[in-house]
C-alpha cells in the first residue's frame, strides 16, 4: 500500500494545456474515484501516476517518493485498461506468469499467487484459454487478476466496466468494491459514470477541463457540491437550476418566490443574482392553497416504475420533478408544486460557486 | 448464390486451364529437358516419350562444385533475409510509433531506396568493394540484397505494426518490461505474419538476384544463378546442365515459402482488446 500525492501537476501537449496544476492528496489504501465528463483530464491524470505520460511540470510521489522521472515498472503501480490489454498470444495463465516474471519469483511462488489469484475472481477454469476465447466479462477478471498477482501498492483503473452491459457492469462493479475491502489496496479509479463514483468511492475527485472542481465523499459531494457543475454533474436526474435574486429574505425568479433558507442567510446579501439549485426529488406535489406553492404545467411525464418523472414548465423554465408514480398527473395538466426549503442549493450566478462554499 | 450453370463452369476452367498451361509450360521444359538424353533435346517436333536420364544431374555435381554454389546462395539469402528483417523491423516500429510530423518523410526517403534502378549502381559498387576487399565474398551480395529487402521490410513491418494496440505496450510497460523487451516478447509476436511475408519475399528476392551477383563473384562467393548460366559459353551451350540447374534453384524458394506459410495466418491478435 502506498499513499499518492500530486502536487501542481501539470500536463502540456506542445503548446496545449490540458491539465492545470492539479492538487490531490490519496491516504493509503483508499479507494479515490477521479469523476468527469470526456475530455475533463481523469484519464490523463490517471496515466501521468501510471508512468505512462510524463508530467510537464510539478511533483508526483507515490509512497512518498517523488516519481516523475521513475519509469512505469518502477512505481509499484498495477493498471486495468479500458480495453482490458490482454496479451493476446498469451494464455490466460500465461498473462498472469507475464505480469509476474520481472519480480524474478520461486516457481512455486509464481503457482502459488496465480491459484490464488484464480480462486478470488474464479478464473480456474479458463487459465488455459486464451484471451479471444472469453467473454467480455471474463476478459475482465483477468485484466483484474493480471494486475492482482503482483500485489502492486497500487491499483490503477482505467474506465474498467465501460465494455460491459448493463447488468455485467453492476456484478463487476461490486467484485471490485469487494475486492478493494478484501486486499485494501490503494485504488485510483477513472471514470465517467456517477454510480460507479458514488458506489465504489471513498473519495470522489471530480473534474472538468483539466481542474479540479470538488473533492469529497460522495455524500457531501451529492450534498454539498461546491459549484453548478458538481450540483448538476452528480445526481441523476441532474439538479434543476432557477435563476432568482434575493429580495428581503425572498428568493424571487420568473414566476418563483421562494423563502430564502435561514442557513443562507448571512451569505446572500440583498439584491444578489443567484442560481437555486434544487434536486427532482425535493420538488413534490401540492395542493394550490399551499404556501410557497409554485405553479406549473406538465409537458411530459415519464413512468419509471415506483416514481415517475415529471418535465414541468414553471414561467419558461423547464423543471424535472421526481414523484411517487401513483401521484402522478397526465399530461398538459396545471399543478403546483413545492421546492423543499431545506434541500434549496444557493450558487453565485457569476461564479457558479456556492456561496456558502 | 445460384449454382453456376454449365456454361459458367466451362468458361471458368477454360481460363484456369489457360493460365495453369501459360505458368507451368516452362517449368515442364525445364523438367523435361534436364531428364532428356541430349541428342534429343531439341528434336522437333519435341520428343514426348524418352528414356529419362540423370547425367545432367550427375554432371552438374561432378564437373563443378555446384553444392558450393547452392551454398553460397542459401548462406547470400539466408542472411540477408535474417539481416533485412532485424533492421526492419526496427526501423518500421521507429516510424509506426514515434509520432512526428516528419515521420512520413522519413518513411517515404526509406522506400525511394527501392526505386533506384540496381544496375545503375553496379559499377560504383564494384569499386568500392574492391577498394575494401570485399569482393567475391557473400557479405558483399547480403549488404546489396539487404538495401533493396530493409526498404520492403520496414514498409510491410509497419502496416503490422500500426495494428498492434499500443494499449498492449503499456500494459508490457506497467507489468515490468523495458523498451525492447517489450518489443521482442509482446509487440514482435503479434506481427509474426508480417515477419513471415517479409522473410518470403526477402528470401526470394536474394535467391533470385543475378545482376549483382554475377558483377561481383568469382570462383569463391559465386550463386547458383550464376552457375547456371556459366554452362552457357561462348563454344557451348550445356543446355542439360542449365536445365537441371534451373530445377534445383526453384526448390529452396518452394520449400521456404511452405515453411513460413503457417505463420502467414492472420487473426492471432483477436481477442486482446474489445
Amino acid at each position: 500500500m502506498s499513499s499518492i500525492q500530486l502536487k501542481n501537476v501539470i500536463k502540456r501537449y506542445g503548446q496545449v494545456e490540458v491539465v492545470h496544476g492539479v492538487d490531490l492528496d490519496i491516504e493509503e489504501g483508499e479507494f479515490v474515484v477521479l469523476l468527469g465528463p470526456s475530455g475533463c483530464g481523469k484519464t490523463t491524470t490517471l496515466r501521468m501516476v501510471a508512468g505512462l505520460e510524463d508530467v510537464s511540470d510539478g511533483e508526483l510521489s507515490i509512497g512518498g517518493a517523488v516519481v516523475n522521472d521513475v519509469a512505469p515498472k518502477n512505481r509499484g503501480v498495477a493498471m486495468v485498461f479500458q480495453n482490458y490489454a490482454l496479451y493476446p498470444h498469451m494464455t490466460v495463465r500465461k498473462n498472469m506468469e507475464f505480469a509476474l516474471r520481472p519480480m524474478k519469483l520461486d516457481a512455486s511462488e509464481v503457482e502459488r499467487r496465480i491459484a490464488d489469484t484464480a480462486e478470488i475472481l474464479g478464473l480456474g477454469d479458463l487459465l488455459e484459454r486464451r484471451p479471444s476465447q472469453l467473454s467480455g466479462g471474463q476478459r475482465q477478471r483477468v485484466a483484474m487478476g493480471r494486475a492482482m498477482v503482483r500485489t502492486p501498492d497500487v491499483f490503477l483503473f482505467d474506465e474498467p466496466l465501460s465494455n460491459l452491459d448493463a447488468k455485467l457492469r453492476t456484478q463487476v462493479r461490486w467484485e471490485i468494491g469487494k475486492l478493494h475491502k478484501r486486499l485494501g489496496t490503494t485504488v485510483l479509479y477513472v471514470t465517467h459514470d456517477q454510480v460507479e463514483a458514488m458506489t465504489l468511492a471513498d473519495k470522489i475527485v471530480i473534474m472538468r477541463d483539466g481542474y479540479i472542481e470538488q473533492v469529497g465523499s460522495p455524500e457531501e459531494v451529492f450534498a454539498h457540491p461546491r459549484n453548478t457543475f458538481v450540483a448538476t454533474f452528480i445526481g441523476s436526474p441532474a439538479m434543476n437550476m432557477i435563476p432568482a435574486v434575493v429580495d428581503n429574505d425572498r428568493l424571487v425568479g420568473d414566476h418563483v418566490n421562494l423563502p430564502l433558507p435561514e442557513r443562507h442567510k448571512a451569505k446572500a446579501a440583498q439584491g444578489m443574482k443567484v442560481q437555486v439549485g434544487i434536486r427532482p426529488t425535493e420538488v413534490s406535489l401540492v395542493d394550490a392553497g399551499e404556501p410557497d406553492a409554485v405553479e406549473a404545467s406538465v409537458v411530459v411525464t415519464e413512468y419509471l416504475g415506483n416514481q415517475a418523472l415529471l418535465d414541468i414548465r414553471v414561467g419558461t423554465q423547464e423543471l424535472i420533478a421526481e414523484v411517487p408514480a401513483a401521484e402522478r398527473p397526465g399530461e398538459d395538466a396545471r399543478i403546483h408544486v413545492r421546492f423543499n426549503p431545506d434541500a434549496l442549493h444557493l450558487f453565485d450566478s457569476e461564479t457558479g460557486i456556492s456561496i456558502n462554499a | 448464390m445460384n449454382k453456376p450453370s454449365t456454361q459458367q463452369a466451362v468458361l471458368v476452367y477454360l481460363l484456369l486451364a489457360v493460365v495453369l498451361i501459360v505458368f507451368l509450360t516452362p517449368i515442364y521444359i525445364i523438367v523435361s529437358s534436364s531428364i532428356k538424353p541430349s541428342p534429343i533435346m531439341f528434336q522437333k517436333p519435341p520428343a514426348m516419350i524418352f528414356e529419362p536420364t540423370m547425367d545432367h544431374y550427375v554432371a552438374l555435381f561432378t564437373d563443378r562444385p555446384f553444392a558450393k554454389f547452392i551454398g553460397n546462395s542459401l548462406i547470400v539469402a539466408l542472411g540477408s533475409t535474417a539481416f533485412s528483417l532485424t533492421f526492419g523491423s526496427l526501423a518500421a516500429y521507429a516510424i509506426s510509433r514515434i509520432k512526428h510530423k516528419r515521420m512520413g518523410d522519413v518513411a517515404f526517403w526509406i522506400l525511394s531506396m527501392r526505386m533506384f534502378p540496381p544496375i545503375a549502381v553496379v559499377v560504383p559498387y564494384y569499386i568500392i568493394f574492391k577498394t575494401v576487399g570485399l569482393l567475391d565474398t557473400p557479405f558483399a551480395l547480403i549488404l546489396i540484397y539487404s538495401t533493396a529487402n530493409i526498404p520492403l521490410t520496414t514498409w510491410l513491418m509497419k502496416g503490422f505494426f500500426d495494428e498492434v494496440p499500443t494499449a498492449l505496450e503499456e500494459a508490457a510497460a506497467v507489468d515490468g518490461y523495458g523498451l525492447l523487451e517489450t518489443f521482442w516478447r509482446v509487440t514482435l509476436p503479434l506481427a509474426a505474419p508480417g515477419l513471415a511475408v517479409s522473410a518470403v519475399f526477402c528470401f526470394i528476392f536474394s535467391w533470385n538476384e543475378f545482376i549483382f551477383a554475377l558483377m561481383l563473384t568469382g570462383s569463391k562467393a559465386q550463386t547458383a544463378t550464376v552457375a547456371v548460366m556459366s554452362f552457357w559459353s561462348s563454344d557451348a551451350v550445356q543446355w542439360g546442365r542449365i536445365m537441371a540447374g534451373s530445377f534445383i534453384i526453384l526448390i529452396p524458394g518452394v520449400i521456404f515459402v511452405l515453411t513460413c506459410q503457417r505463420w502467414l495466418v492472420r487473426g492471432l491478435t483477436m481477442g486482446s482488446v474489445k
